[in-house]
């Protein structure tokens, strides 16, 4: 049992736990941050993904003891770090999987945002190859990838202002013109 | 529309909400982490708690030693599971638990267990099942057993002799595995008399009834909760040997315990798609017509009896017969998963098809279309062959030849799937005096985009915004639903919920009337407003129009209408592959499918549901097996690192195409038909590339070299 100094989502938090937890031990049954999800323990799955100083990290096979003195970002965190850094509104990237239909059960969906934020942070203009090879650690059993591509490539588009590429299904879609909108959130087309 | 009239659909191009791209209401939980499942649930007192499972596939549990278990640091109890047999017969079986203060302790506790097995005779592969002197499976039967014998098999043997062209052939299929990324489990909070249960379920309503009888209390002191859950695909109806064993530490501690499988007991104990052998024997002739096909079925499902719906499938051969039966091996027992029974049909059908076309030189898609009754059939393939390049490929009548580079193939399959749905739900829709509306349903999402259709349905009624109707599903106090499984819940729930919309429409128009100074079935809903629809100026916002509710809110209630749904739709698929003929090595390019569906109820979640389904069939296809050594009796893949599911990189561009040409007014489900025919349309495009025809999946790069090679 250790005492461990943490910066966890931008607030410094102690907490104690056994020498040999792993990040997401300390996420999940100590700190209650549930939205890092345990698909497998055992780093084959990505649901775990968080970032450490920014950098992607398996938590399942992260040792906590490692993490002291550097940043640790979950999914609870991006929303408010976005605001702290000025930003208004939902986080790019989450709001992207949100507005193009990005997941389903949405289990695997944290890690994966994870992984396309830390790959627009280091890379804002990627190419739709460097977007599925940042995330080919996230498994997904749901969607088919399909949606989540394009949520990237959304958020991308929003950034830089260009305007996002029609998506191949699109020209299938006669009928009807226009998406609904929940709350201001419009469907992405 | 005039409100006597009973729940109809609005024509197409007058909806607002349905049928166009609504986002999920439930989107934002879900990508900001706030969304809880059952694995997420945190209780005060809550225990962990480990299945300790059987690592043998047959064995004489000759000890079981809880007691020392109890004595490691962290756990609180240790106990045999309340049903645990005395002879295992699945390797995986449950035999105990343990529960402790973290997951770790509950592990920890399971090594502590004394346990000795003696392993018995067991076979888990088919063959060794078969075999003459392989152990019995099940006291009552053989492991060996045909079922069912159709058709004139002496009739199909004459005309297979009369054919222009025959194959006699056998496709294998593996055991695939559901993969939810949640596994299964619950947490449950039982205090003697009531219980509160968390499961990751498919079945909300069925799983109030599983807990209470554990538990041994009335099913109206159960509450469940299912909010959110992590995927089920078929294999989350039943709470399962782990409910139980939750339940019974529930029983026997009377504190919250958390259970939720681990990876490797998922692929264990968590259910499976059967594998399974078809041998088929067809027979072509040169006008392009199926004549004669004679099928022996095997379906592989463990100590389950397999699924496989028989063939011809969908096609329609002259003269047809079958037997078709399974062989019980000592593996877990297959479960329902996404269109059960149909990829497997699917994969010996459609590669059959396939080579009878070519053996007659006849270009595989026509030959389809000649033995497809169903016209549907034929808009939805040229619609594919369009979209993939078909008119524009050059071996549509013989497949290509391996060319020491990268060939080019393209391969087609169809679908078919009931969806109707039946009476079970009752919704309600409410709305209060401040202008809040809930539609409330006992159902659950899967992460099909039900919770918003049960918001958006009322929208569309109401004339509201999507954000103005809360729709509420994930609860056992919402009322009664059905599991959601084989595609039902669509044409189950969408007409109790479009019932209830109408019946509160109704009834508030009743409470307006005299407002608005019209006939209540004068009072028209739209673009957030309420008013009169013979004199415009008489009109109020939408909080004028529920303040006029005082403290009386309306309360609607709305059940199953048969006339607002319909069962029978269609799906085609054509996918395009690069084959690397110096390794072997798959690329898909491109994947199409067009499904029907009748009304559409969300384009964007439609869409998500054909690309899922697409990606589950290229994992069937391309990667997936279960391997168990047939020597050792050893799961060999049960991890995600070994059992290889399709990742972003190995995806093809995804085409989904709703086929907007159907033009049912009545809802369908869908989701299951846009898994079938996919793995098969690969098979296809390789052949069609090179000329290598792999009759087993997945198409792995060995076997695919090795067919180049035999060809070379
Ligand atoms: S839970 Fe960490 S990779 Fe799967
Ligand atoms: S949305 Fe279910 S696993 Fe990705």
């Amino acid at each position: 049992m250790r005492v461990l100094e943490l910066e966890v989502n931008g607030d410094q938090v102690e907490v104690g736990a056994p020498d040999h937890w792993t990040l997401l031990e300390v996420l999940r049954y100590r700190l209650g941050l549930y939205g890092s999800k345990q698909g497998c323990d055992k780093g084959d799955c990505g649901a775990c993904t968080v970032l450490l100083d920014g950098e992607p990290v398996i938590a399942c096979l992260t040792l906590a003891a490692l993490c002291e003195g550097r940043r640790i970002t979950t999914i609870e965190g991006l929303a408010p770090a976005h605001v702290r850094a000025g930003g208004r509104g939902p986080d790019p990237v989450q709001d992207a999987f949100d507005r193009c239909g990005a997941l389903q059960c949405g289990f695997c969906q944290p890690g994966m945002m994870l992984s396309a934020w830390a790959l627009l942070a280091d890379n804002p203009t990627p190419t739709r190859g460097e977007i599925n090879a940042a995330l080919s650690g996230n498994l997904c059993r749901c969607t088919g990838y399909t949606q989540i591509v394009e949520a990237v490539e959304l958020a991308i588009a929003e950034a830089t202002g260009a305007t996002p590429a029609r998506p191949h299904w699109a020209k299938h879609e006669s009928t009807p013109p226009k998406p609904a909108s929940v709350d201001g959130r419009e469907a992405s087309r | 529309m005039s409100v006597q009239s009973g729940p109809q659909w609005k024509a197409r191009s007058e909806m607002k909400v349905l049928n166009t791209d609504v986002p999920r209401v439930d989107g934002p939980a879900k990508v900001s982490g706030r969304a809880k499942y059952a694995h997420d649930i945190r209780l005060p007192g809550m225990l962990h708690a480990r299945l300790l499972l059987c690592p043998h596939p047959a064995a004489d549990v000759e000890l079981l030693n809880v007691e020392p278990a109890k004595r490691i640091a962290g756990v609180v109890t240790a106990a045999e599971l309340a049903d645990r047999p005395d002879r295992t017969i699945f390797l995986g079986q449950p035999l105990a638990v343990v529960a402790a203060e973290t997951p770790e302790a509950a592990e920890d506790g399971l090594r502590a267990i004394e346990v000795r097995y003696r392993e018995g005779g067991w076979a888990v592969t088919p063959e060794q099942a078969a075999a003459e002197d392989a152990p019995r499976i099940s006291r009552r039967q053989p492991n060996a057993l045909t079922e069912r014998e159709t058709g004139n098999q002496g009739r199909t043997e004459r005309a297979l002799e009369g054919a222009d062209a025959t194959i006699d052939e056998t496709y294998v299929v593996p055991v695939q595995h559901h993969c939810c990324l949640e596994t299964h489990g619950m947490v449950v909070d039982f205090d003697g008399e009531r219980a509160r249960v968390w499961p990751s379920t498919q079945a909300v309503t069925g799983s109030r009834g599983e807990v209470a009888q554990a538990l041994g209390i009335p099913a109206d002191r159960v509450e469940i909760v299912c909010d959110y859950m992590g995927g089920g695909f078929g294999s989350k109806f039943s709470i399962g040997p782990e409910g139980l064993a939750a339940c019974q530490l529930a029983t026997e501690l009377r504190r919250p315990i958390h259970l939720m499988l681990t990876r490797t007991d998922e692929f264990l104990m968590g259910g499976n798609r059967s594998g399974g052998r078809q041998r088929m024997r067809a027979g072509a002739s040169l006008d392009g017509k199926l004549v004669a096909l004679d099928a022996e079925v095997w379906r592989h499902g463990g100590i389950g009896r397999g699924s496989n719906p028989g063939q011809p499938y969908i096609y329609k051969a002259e003269t047809d017969s079958m037997r078709i039966g399974s062989v019980r091996t000592n593996t877990d027992a297959n479960r329902a998963m996404r269109a059960p029974g149909h990829p497997q049909a699917s994969f010996a059908i459609e590669s059959a098809m396939d080579e009878l076309a070519y053996a007659i030189g006849m270009d595989p898609l026509d030959f389809r279309m000649r033995n497809l009754e169903d016209p549907v059939y034929h808009r939805q393939l040229n619609r594919v062959a369009d979209e993939i390049g078909w008119y524009d490929h050059p071996n549509r009548e013989t497949p290509g030849i391996p060319t020491g580079g990268t060939n080019v193939g393209i391969g087609f399959g169809v679908s078919t799937w009931g969806g109707g749905g039946r009476r079970v739900c009752v919704v309600t829709v409410r709305i209060d005096p401040d202008g809040s509306v809930t539609s409330s349903a006992g159902s659950q999402d899967l992460g099909t985009g039900v919770r918003t259709y049960v918001g958006s349905i009322v929208a569309e009624e109401l004339g509201l915004a999507v954000s103005q109707v809360t729709g509420r599903v994930g609860h056992s106090e919402y009322g009664p639903a059905n599991a959601s499984g084989g595609s039902t819940t669509t044409a189950s729930l969408a007409p109790a919920v479009k019932d209830a919309a109408h019946n509160a429409r109704v009834a508030f128009s009743e409470r307006l009337a005299e407002w608005l100074e019209c006939g209540p079935g004068d009072v028209v809903f739209a673009n957030g407003e309420v008013r009169s629809g013979t004199n415009e100026r008489m009109k109020l916002t939408w909080s004028e129009a529920c303040s006029i509710l005082g403290s009386d809110p309306i309360v609607a209630t709305g059940e199953w209408q048969s006339h607002l749904q319909t069962s029978g739709i269609h799906g085609a698929q054509a996918v395009k592959v690069e084959v690397d003929t110096e390794t072997g090595g798959l690329r898909l390019v491109k994947m199409v499918c067009i499904q029907d569906c009748g009304l559409p109820l969300n384009r964007m979640a439609l869409r998500s549901q054909i690309n899922g389904g697409m990606i589950e069939a290229i994992g069937y296809g391309l990667f997936e097996e279960r391997i168990i050594d047939p020597w050792l009796g050893v799961a060999l893949n049960a991890n995600f690192d070994d059992y290889k599911l399709p990742g972003s990189t190995e995806m093809p561009e995804l085409v989904a195409i709703i086929d907007d040409d159907d033009e049912r007014q009545q809802v369908i489900g869908m989701a299951e038909a846009t898994i079938i025919p996919g793995q098969s349309a690969i098979a296809n495009a390789v052949a069609n590339a090179c000329g290598v025809r792999i009759r087993s999946l997945p198409l792995t790069a060995d076997k695919v070299l090795m067919g180049i090679q035999e060809k070379a």
